[in-house]
């Protein structure tokens, strides 16, 4: 029980910095058995020290407890392949990090272990994910996963341009696409960056979009609903206006998931949603100046580059995010030693030691690591913006929870094939509504 | 059957045997496994359960695939047509021109060494409207041609032409070398004896070249028919099958069915859509070439 005591007189203090060996312990953290083997699957991000950082938390609980883990990564391109793959071929993982939809559609496959016993221990000395947060991992009442961070997108904009042309920073998406006509100076410099393309980068932001509309295309338990609204042709206006008026470069519709933040960062736009994935390569790229001169417009760079929320709607500011959390899968061959790692990463510690390394785009959502990384988030504007992810966020298919159904309606594109629709195929507005809630209503009818 | 004779078929048998494994391992069984599956309703992580030809029936009526069956036509017939008239050409040219002939094969032929990854990216950034990066951008408006970047790739069309460039690109070196071969096994009487007959150069191309490479142009344009028809890596790395839907072909809808939907049946059902019609082409080139030959 001294370990116990110390654990929790840790997570209290939430202190900085403190020493591994006291990581949580006692209650959460089952037995191991010396030369436990664990497979562990991680999310490798663009931010290369995170990647590290999680390899070497890893690492430092096999070395507490006389065991080996491999840490295999999945990239956001191929995780699905390489999950689909590992489920087919019955090769899964012993502990996996799982997105958004994850816990959702495994659990429904039967893939992953119920932990709503160990999920109740860890509350007790890590606490809890916020009530925004949590249902993503808890399937009809039972918990397949612990959620740890929340890897949200942001609205990226250039205050030095904003200031410039005396244009008011955007608090709603209506705000965004008037500052984007105003700074607007074709073809060197557009007012916004925003693509309907596969990626987070657009799918995300259109269930922002949607959400702040009070658009989702579930009830609050999960059940479809139709989203043929007048609510539904605001947001494909704007979705869609945005391309039609000429205030995004040409070829946005085209972008993959970096060209927006080559944009972006090449200053050939004032607005852009996307992770701080941007504030990484301004940091870097300062950290990495030559001389005076490159320094000096580095620093001016990453001073003037702000990340504010996504912008709201008239119903509110609803930012869709990524929510990562570890599964245990069910053919762990020691599922208490799979817990006892995941009770190691997840202490706030280990969080704290991960996110220092993550360069603001790892907001952690447990209380006390929440509590224990606040100093961090107190680094500037654009941190304490990213502090604050949790707040903001709502998962696939709110209002009602992440189900498998949700998850595959995202999956399908057919929340950013509509507007495109629209921009490409040149259908009308409420043309692409009705195609997308066919699809949508297809989808629940075989899996909602 | 004699003794001696039946000892050879044991032995026969026994050599023939590892690549009676491999064919039914690698080649039956999946197929096999594959047209079943797209009877079934199987869903990852899930059992599958036969559902007969409902598969086929939804994506008969599904708009999405309709536009796949359209563009995939679309790639591949531009795409191969374009393979046919530049390996002619490629040949040609290398049939006449002894000096450095072949360092110019071998030049020709390093899109078709190329990883197909990079050849994608490669093209991706040459169409790009990024400045300073777009190769055609930046050239059409140094020369002052265009004021600003041309957005090739976010139109259906350029999109298009942008993904059919780049597989025509790595694939016609393939037909170029395949047709010099054959135009090197034309005797060269044929060509002095249309030439003292007064046939222009045009003339003699028609009547005696292509005649000459007839059987391998078939071939080639059959078996290229197969590979671009199934070409998944050029269009997902440079356009991932939009913007929108307007270069999603057969592989890239597939992928995106079985491994984002998760829906494996009807993933593997886009892919057996195709069956058919290649069966088809290669039947009616099998019999082609067996009625020649016995000719």
């Amino acid at each position: 029980m001294r370990d116990a005591r110390l654990s929790r007189r840790t997570f209290l203090t939430g202190a900085v910095g403190s020493s591994a060996l006291f990581a949580l312990a006692g209650p959460a953290a089952p037995a191991v058995k010396k030369g436990t083997s664990l497979r562990l699957w991680i999310l490798k991000t663009y931010v290369e020290p995170t990647n590290k950082a999680i390899e070497a938390s890893a690492s430092r609980w096999a070395q507490k407890h006389g065991a080996t883990v491999t840490v295999e990564y999945f990239t956001f391109e191929d995780m699905q392949t390489k999950y689909v793959a590992a489920i087919e071929n019955k090769n899964t993982p012993d502990v996996g990090q799982l997105e958004t939809g994850a816990p959702a559609r495994f659990a429904g496959m039967g893939q992953l272990l119920d932990l709503t016993g160990f999920a109740r221990q860890v509350e007790g000395e890590v606490g809890r994910a916020p009530a925004n947060v949590a249902p993503v991992t808890i399937i009809d009442g039972k918990t397949y996963a612990l959620p740890w961070y929340i890897m949200p997108a942001f609205w990226y904009v250039w205050r030095d341009v904003f200031d410039k042309h005396k244009v008011k920073l955007p608090s709603t998406f209506e705000d965004a696409k008037k500052a984007a006509e105003a700074l607007n100076r074709p073809p060197e410099f557009y007012g916004l960056g925003q693509s309907w393309n596969r990626t987070a980068d657009g799918y995300g932001v259109m269930q922002s979009l949607m959400y702040s509309h009070g658009v989702g295309w579930t009830t609050k338990d999960g059940k479809y609903q139709s989203i043929k609204t007048p609510k539904m042709q605001q947001v494909m206006k704007w979705a869609t206006d945005i391309y039609k008026e000429g205030i995004q470069p040409a070829d946005t519709l085209s972008w993959t998931g970096s060209q927006n933040n080559e944009n972006f960062i090449a200053k050939k736009i004032a607005q852009t949603s996307n992770g701080p994935s941007i504030t990484f390569a301004l940091e870097n790229a300062l950290a990495k100046a030559g001389d005076a001169t490159e320094r000096k417009k580095r620093e001016e760079a990453l001073a003037n580059h702000l990340a504010l929320p996504h912008p709201g709607g008239p119903d509110g500011r609803r930012m869709w995010g990524l929510a990562l959390s570890f599964g245990i899968f069910k053919s762990a061959r020691d599922p208490e030693a799979a817990m006892s790692l995941i009770a190691h990463l997840l202490s706030p510690e280990e969080t704290l030691a991960v996110m220092r390394e993550s360069h603001g785009q790892f907001t952690p959502v447990l209380d006390k690591a929440r509590a224990a990384t606040k100093e961090y988030f107190q680094k500037n504007e654009n941190y304490r913006t990213f502090g604050r992810a949790a707040e903001w966020f709502v998962g696939t298919g709110w209002p009602g929870p992440v189900t498998a159904a949700a998850a595959e309606v995202q999956a399908s594109n057919v929340l950013t094939d509509a507007p495109a629709k629209v921009i490409i195929d040149k259908w009308s507005v409420d043309q692409a509504i009705d195609w997308a809630d066919k699809k949508i209503k297809e989808i629940y009818a075989t899996l909602g | 059957m004699s003794r001696a004779g039946a000892r050879d078929s044991g032995t026969a048998l026994l050599f023939l045997s590892p690549l009676f494994v491999l064919v039914v391992g690698l080649i039956v069984y999946p197929f096999c496994r594959a047209i079943w599956l797209s009877f079934t309703d199987k869903l990852v992580g899930y059992p599958e359960r036969f559902v007969g030809l409902r598969n086929y029936l939804y994506l008969l009526q599904d708009d999405g695939f309709h536009a796949v069956v359209r563009n995939s036509l679309v790639f591949t017939v531009a795409s191969v047509g374009l393979k046919v008239l530049t390996g002619l050409a490629m040949a040609l040219v290398l049939s006449v021109t002894w000096r450095w002939r072949n360092f110019f094969r071998g030049l020709f032929l390093l899109p078709w060494i190329t990883s197909t990854v990079i050849i994608a990216l490669t093209w991706r950034w040459m169409f790009d409207s990024f400045p300073g990066r777009g190769f055609f951008n930046s050239v059409l408006m140094d020369l002052g041609l265009l004021r600003s970047p041309m957005a090739l790739m976010a139109t259906a069309e350029g999109a298009m032409f942008a993904v059919v460039v780049a597989n025509w690109w790595r694939g016609f070196p393939f037909f170029g070398v395949s047709y010099l071969a054959a135009m090197q096994s034309i005797p060269l009487e044929l060509y002095e004896a249309a030439s003292i007959d007064g046939a222009s150069l045009w003339r003699r191309f028609w009547h005696v070249t292509l005649p000459g490479v007839k059987h391998v142009v078939i071939v080639t344009v059959l078996l290229s028919f197969i590979w671009t028809i199934n070409d998944f890596n050029i269009v997902y790395v440079m356009t991932r099958g939009g913007p929108g839907t307007a270069t999603q072909v057969f592989a890239t809808y597939s992928y995106e069915v079985a491994f984002n939907q998760l829906r494996w049946a009807r993933g593997v059902t886009v892919s057996i859509f195709l069956v058919p019609l290649l069966v088809a082409g290669i039947a009616l080139l099998s019999r082609y070439l067996l009625r020649q030959e016995n000719a």
